[in-house]
């Protein structure tokens, strides 16, 4: 395959093109869910093809083939060279790349047992076992559980003589309840909602995540979220737990920070950032212990790779530090806005997308607490727990996210369940007033699997480390 | 383009081979094109070519899905063998009726020879128009332009054979001033009905009236929704409610009013795979015909879409909503949206206004809050208005909402005759069909700084 993608790239070097990449990608997935003892999901998927991007004359194209013959990948790049051709006649200025040195390579992310080895019935037969035991009590209405799997061959070669092949797989599990009582609907799951956890590794991954333990207190509390008062409204202290802090991170930190929304590249759909590029080394983002940094060398994690898709090494790069926003997230293209080079956050979720910038891991630093003693020190106040809702404007500012359940926070105590529970902010005052984060024993990587970005739309896995963390005087509970 | 004839003798060859004892193929096939422009220059401009080719087979009740993008004789072969041998280690689904047969659906052109021909040189050429219109008021424009064409086909081994030639063509706008900004939107299938200038004028008018734009106080406001917000508040209600897997979940705030009134009489919402003056698809991903279903009616709850295997599971017919096999899990869902028109203008509604704001779209809504109330919340985007003694004022900084769309829209004040066709996700097989909407009462409950 690597002969295939060379022959083309010397064909269009003989087209005199600026630049040019050519990525092969194969992609199989499977997904298993059942639902109510019946296993309404069992799909297997195999997604092959090229994709292949140009320079010319200063402006992009990119073109896609669901084939394998040179001579369809040849058309490919034709097309592509055309299209780059049509870019340049509306072209303010010429793409250029940071330099970047064209790497030969060959990276694997770790996997103990391949999940596609793994007997189709044994992974059956853990979902209905779950499915089964969450349906043991006569107020649920609905038990889900699913696996995902993916394994994904990777080459990428360029003009520039890179030359990148990367094998990896990816593993995520997770259950929801529904509970009914012929008036209230609610729900809960684990070891998070929207389809549970997720990382770069195995079965083994699946195989450590205490699913079963955790079966009857997650369809216990959805039935007594049934009888739960509403959220109130308030502005209180709020602690808020490590899955939904990822989020946090993800919608008020994660997509800001990265630098084609600041230049306004990504306006069309998913808009700008408040994060502008006079703010670099100035704007305090955060309260002083608030640390967040983007890493894709971390084994195991959903946002790890050995390279990005214009073939830049993974790293790790700050993007909040003491408080203080000290980076962005880049591109071969974008870097040099900054004065800088790429940090190697390029992706396209398949062959036929063009790589943008997306998160990688985005993880918040740990602290010092303990969570039992960060509870303790909170008179009176929140605890929330679980992504139910989300949203926030166009610039990252204004946004309001819901939980599954939050508990009441009263003398240091947990207290009584709150259903439908709300909390809404202006994203740098909400990190300011952040003045406890708990310790890496709280820490953990959620796989986020679903992360929405482009046109046509791509849909990326990436990851956050987070751990429970407190705000002071936040607003809560505006759902009525 | 593969054609009819040529898609369907390869699928008998290999069904031929199949030892299921029902087996189903869907072919999916594109070959698009889309311009992406930012800061008056195209940044992104992506062509694909693609299938997507999806097997079920049925072994008893026991169903198997796999799916390849290739159309290789080899490849078909060999996930015909993948989804069997998935089949052999399912449990039986007993609310699985088999696949269906072969029924009559309307036929409809839904292919436009011009817009399968245009090329990233005809789409270049209308986006340099956009910035010229856009630099008139020494604005920038951001946006996307896409076409193309594809193919749908849906073959089973009990005679269905359903084929639909598609074309797409679709073009947003967003001019941006120093403070501002201003959206515009066309889709059809025809490339010649995207009016580029047109929509370029509309946007780049749109920001230069929201200049400078004064903060407003979050409160209960006196709202004319335009289209674009319209349908993106009903893309959100009918994901959390118009499905038959909300409605089974009891998730769905049909699931136990139907009967009931729930919004204002004037409010009817329709699905209707078959009306031409949208995104028209004939016949759904099992080759079940299209039914016209109504999910409220003169602001009564009547229904939710089926496809066969939630339809047995409730004891009603398909209506012709199902997904491709591999999302059946996720139930039926409405993908030609209509919510019906009034007999207002535009200009009578804002003239009835004392006090109160247009929207011209919203952003990053939500509808996971609190699903049987239909509670929503996200922000206001790209052209937000105060309303004064029956006239825009000026443009407001963006808004969060957080209310019930069955408490909004049970005041309604005034529905538009025009309707427009707003894109959604499922773009090439289907849209939102939207009027304007003028409500007595919309809850905004949050603020922003632009």
């Amino acid at each position: 395959m690597k002969d295939k993608l060379n022959n083309v790239l010397d064909w269009l070097k003989g087209k005199s093109v600026d630049y040019a990449d050519a990525r092969y990608l194969r992609l199989e997935s499977e997904s298993i869910r059942v639902t109510d003892n019946i296993v309404d999901t069992l799909t297997k998927d195999v997604n092959v093809g090229v994709g292949i991007r140009v320079i010319n004359n200063g402006a992009w194209g990119f073109a896609a083939v669901a084939s394998l013959s040179e001579g369809e990948i040849k058309k490919a790049a034709n097309k592509a060279l055309q299209t780059a051709r049509a870019s340049a006649s509306a072209k303010k200025t010429d793409a250029k790349l940071a330099k970047e040195k064209a790497h030969k390579d060959f990276y694997k992310s770790p996997c103990e047992k391949d999940p596609f080895a793994i007997p189709v019935d044994e992974k059956i037969g853990l979902l209905l076992e779950i499915s089964d035991r969450l349906r043991n009590n006569s107020k649920i209405k609905t038990a889900e559980a699913s696996l995902d799997f993916f394994k994904t061959k990777k080459i990428f070669c360029s003009t520039e003589g890179a030359e990148i092949e990367q094998d990896l797989i990816e593993s995520g599990a997770g259950y929801t309840v529904i509970a009914y009582d012929g008036k209230e609907v609610q729900k809960r799951s684990y070891p998070n909602s929207h389809r549970g956890d997720y990382a770069t590794r195995g079965y083994e991954f699946i195989e450590g995540m205490k699913l079963m333990e955790n079966i009857d207190r997650t369809r216990e509390e959805a039935v007594k979220l049934l009888t739960a008062e509403n959220c109130p409204d308030a502005e209180t202290d709020i602690i808020i737990c490590g899955s939904q802090m990822a989020l946090q991170v993800h919608e008020s930190c994660g997509h800001p920070s990265e630098l084609d929304r600041v230049l306004g590249t990504e306006i069309s759909l998913a808009g700008g950032s408040f994060m502008q590029l006079d703010g670099l080394n100035k704007l305090k983002y955060g309260s002083d212990i608030v640390n967040i940094y983007a890493d894709a060398t971390i084994p195991g994690a959903l946002g790890s790779f050995g390279y990005d898709d214009e073939g830049v090494k993974a790293q790790r790069a700050p993007i909040i530090k003491n408080g203080v926003h000290v980076g962005y997230l880049t591109s071969r293209e974008t870097a040099p806005v900054i004065g800088q080079t790429s940090n190697g956050t390029m992706r396209a979720d398949g062959w036929n997308r063009l790589p943008l910038i997306r998160m990688t891991n985005i993880n918040l630093e740990p602290g010092e607490w303990e969570l039992e003693a960060l509870i303790a020190d909170t008179k009176n106040g929140i605890f929330f727990d679980m992504n139910k809702s989300w949203s926030i404007d166009d610039k990252r500012l204004n946004f309001q996210f819901g939980t599954e359940c939050a508990w009441e926070i009263k003398n240091g105590k947990l207290g009584k369940i709150f259903k439908n529970p709300l909390y809404t902010g202006m994203t740098p005052k909400f990190w300011n007033s952040c003045d406890a984060i708990c310790n890496r024993k709280y820490w953990h990587i959620w796989g986020v699997p679903n992360c929405g970005k482009g046109e046509p739309m791509q849909v990326a896995r990436v990851a956050h480390g987070a751990a429970p963390a407190r705000f002071r005087k936040v607003k809560v509970g505006v759902s009525k | 383009m593969i054609g009819k004839d040529k898609l369907f003798s390869t699928f008998e060859k290999v069904a031929k081979a199949s030892k299921a004892d029902e087996t189903e193929i869907v072919y999916i096939g594109t070959n698009s094109g889309l311009t992406r422009f930012a800061n008056s220059t195209i940044h992104q401009n992506v062509n694909e070519i693609n299938a997507k080719i999806l097997f079920r087979t049925v072994l008893g009740k026991k169903i198997g899905v796999a799916s390849t993008n290739s159309l290789a004789l080899v490849d078909l072969k060999a996930t015909l063998g993948n989804s069997i041998e998935i089949a052999k280690c399912q449990k039986e689904n007993k609310y699985f009726p088999g696949l269906p047969g072969p029924e009559q659906y309307v036929e409809i052109n839904t292919y436009c020879e011009n817009t399968a021909a245009f090329s990233p040189k005809d789409r270049a050429k209308q986006v340099k128009k956009v910035f010229v219109r856009a630099n008139r008021r020494k604005f920038t424009a951001a946006g996307a332009f896409a076409t193309g064409d594809g193919e749908i086909a849906v073959f089973n081994s009990k005679g269905v054979r359903c084929y639909q030639p598609v074309t797409s063509a679709s073009l947003n706008i967003i001019a941006m001033s120093d403070t501002s900004s201003g959206y515009a939107v066309g889709l059809s299938r025809k490339v010649n009905d995207i009016e580029a200038v047109a929509l370029a004028d509309v946007a780049v008018e749109k920001a230069y009236l929201a200049k400078k734009p004064k903060p407003l106080a979050a409160g209960d406001y006196e709202i004319i929704l335009e289209p674009a917000a319209v349908a993106t508040l009903f893309e959100w209600v009918n994901y959390i409610g118009l499905g038959s897997k909300s409605f089974i979940d009891k998730t769905s705030f049909l699931s136990d009013n139907i009967g009931k009134k729930i919004m204002d009489e004037t409010i009817t919402i329709y699905d209707d795979g078959n009306d031409t003056s949208a995104i028209a698809m004939p016949f759904d991903f099992e080759g079940v015909s299209k039914k016209k279903v109504y999910f409220i009616q003169g602001g009564i709850g009547k229904g939710v879409a089926f496809d066969r295997i939630s339809g047995c599971r409730e004891g009603v017919p398909s209506t012709g909503h199902a997904l491709t096999a591999n999302d059946h899990g996720q139930g039926a869902i409405p993908l030609n949206l209509f919510i019906g028109a009034g007999q207002k203008t535009v200009a009578e509604m804002i003239a009835s206004v004392k006090r109160g704001v247009l929207v011209t779209r919203f952003h990053y809504i939500n509808g996971f809050i609190d699903t049987p109330k239909a509670v929503l919340t996200g922000m206001t985007r790209d052209g937000t208005f105060l309303i004064e003694e029956g006239k825009i004022k000026h443009g407001i900084k963006n808004l969060r909402f957080t209310d019930s769309m069955l408490r909004a829209f049970s005041n309604v004040r005034g529905i538009s005759k025009e309707q427009s066709l707003i894109p959604a996700w499922w773009e090439s097989v289907g849209c939102i069909s939207a009027p304007t909407i003028h409500l007595s009462s919309f809850k905004f409950t949050g603020t922003t700084d632009f």
